[in-house]
């Protein structure tokens, strides 16, 4: 609320003195405005679009800014760009070029997110065989981690309701939640939510029955 | 008149800006994964050393100094770390997919960084922005570096 209170008393102030300028305009005042100081020179910037680290597949970047846009999308393709012209041309930067670039950056990143996707027998709330086998394996990533986080997401297919496919989602992922928390994983590790039918697995119309869209994702990050 | 309204305007603006950043700060964005000193969170003008663990809430910003790192997983899964000497603004942060709420502005300010896309660009690759002083990325996938400065 303090913060609120400054900010409207600092923008009633530029309010004030917005309008008094107006005033001093409008009843010809001979005083020049003065000028507005440069701004200082934005830095460039080198951007390169890498394969994935985990995959090795390369994605597609688009970069632009007010002259004008370049598609990116071979690996290791790099632009140079300033604020004074539009972005290119591209080349290719070797392995050594982005590790010597980009190394230090690269090597702090987190390690990937695992996922795992789990699903229920028809119409309960207990997990598929095939699922229940995969609790060890979630347990073994969150060991592997120094700072792990669980993120337990409940998903629905595209029947019913979006809110009460929220409701369900979240009613699955508490059942896993259960799961996790039994096998022994810190429960102040566990994060629950539900994304409902919004993040479908596979695409369908609404109101369409699919039993691979009715599933719980765990994250372990 | 006309500049006073533009100020009526601003204001509004900012004040339901300021609404979503404090309905924002309940939740993290994300967390710190890897943590090199000197490497500091800055929110709202208090500079904190980042340990792995820490929470990141969206207007945090994170800075590195010499042979400091920073790495941060967010909660879509998106992973950004930072080099010596860089700085980042996690300028804003929203992930509610159920709510039909996605939005993510990187803002690197300085020095050298690496991003991995996570779910969001997935799921709406519009809804993610890097910025950068001389020039914006958009990301449909996956795996960017970025160099600020000369």
């Amino acid at each position: 609320m303090a913060r609120l209170s400054r900010l409207k008393s600092g923008l009633s102030a530029r309010c004030l003195a917005a309008a008094t300028a107006l005033v001093a305009a409008a009843c010809g005042g001979a005083r020049v405005a003065p000028a507005t100081p440069a701004p200082p020179p934005s830095p460039p910037a080198l951007i390169a679009l890498l394969p994935d680290p985990d995959t090795g597949v390369t994605g597609k970047i688009r970069v632009s800014n007010e002259f004008g846009a370049l598609m990116v999308d071979t690996p290791r393709a790099a632009t140079n760009v300033t604020a004074h012209a539009a972005p290119g041309p591209l080349k290719t930067i070797s392995e050594d070029e982005v590790t010597r670039l980009f190394g230090l950056a690269l090597q702090a990143l987190p390690p990937a997110p695992k996922h795992f996707t789990l699903y229920f027998k028809f119409e309960s709330d207990t997990l598929t065989d095939e699922s229940a086998r995969k609790i060890p394996e979630v347990l073994d990533a969150v060991k592997r981690l120094a700072v792990p986080e669980v993120v337990v997401i409940g998903h629905t297919d595209t029947m019913g309701e979006a809110k009460a496919n929220v409701t369900l989602g979240m009613k699955r992922a508490t059942a896993v939640q259960k799961v996790l928390e039994s096998a022994g994983i810190d429960p102040g590790l566990i994060q629950v939510a539900s994304h409902g039918e919004a993040d479908l697995l596979i695409k369908t119309k609404d109101n369409t029955p699919e039993p691979r869209n009715r599933r719980v994702e765990i994250s372990v990050r | 008149m006309i500049g006073l309204r533009a100020c009526g305007g601003a204001l509004i603006v900012m004040v339901m800006s300021t609404a979503s950043v404090a309905a924002q700060t309940a939740v993290p964005a994300g967390h710190i994964k890897v943590a090199v000193a000197p490497a500091y969170i800055v929110r709202q003008n208090t500079t904190i050393p980042a340990k792995a663990g820490d929470p990141v809430f969206a207007t945090d910003t994170l800075r590195t100094q010499a042979n400091g790192a920073i790495g941060v997983t967010l909660a879509d899964d998106t992973r950004v770390s930072l080099g010596p000497d860089s700085e980042m603004r996690l300028e804003r942060y929203v992930f509610a997919p159920a709510d039909g709420a996605l939005g993510m502005v990187l803002n690197f300010v300085r020095g050298v960084a690496a991003y991995v896309s996570g779910r969001m660009a997935k799921l709406s690759p519009d809804s993610v922005r890097l910025e950068t002083p001389a020039a914006i990325v958009g990301v449909r996938g996956t795996t960017v570096a970025i160099k600020v400065g000369s």
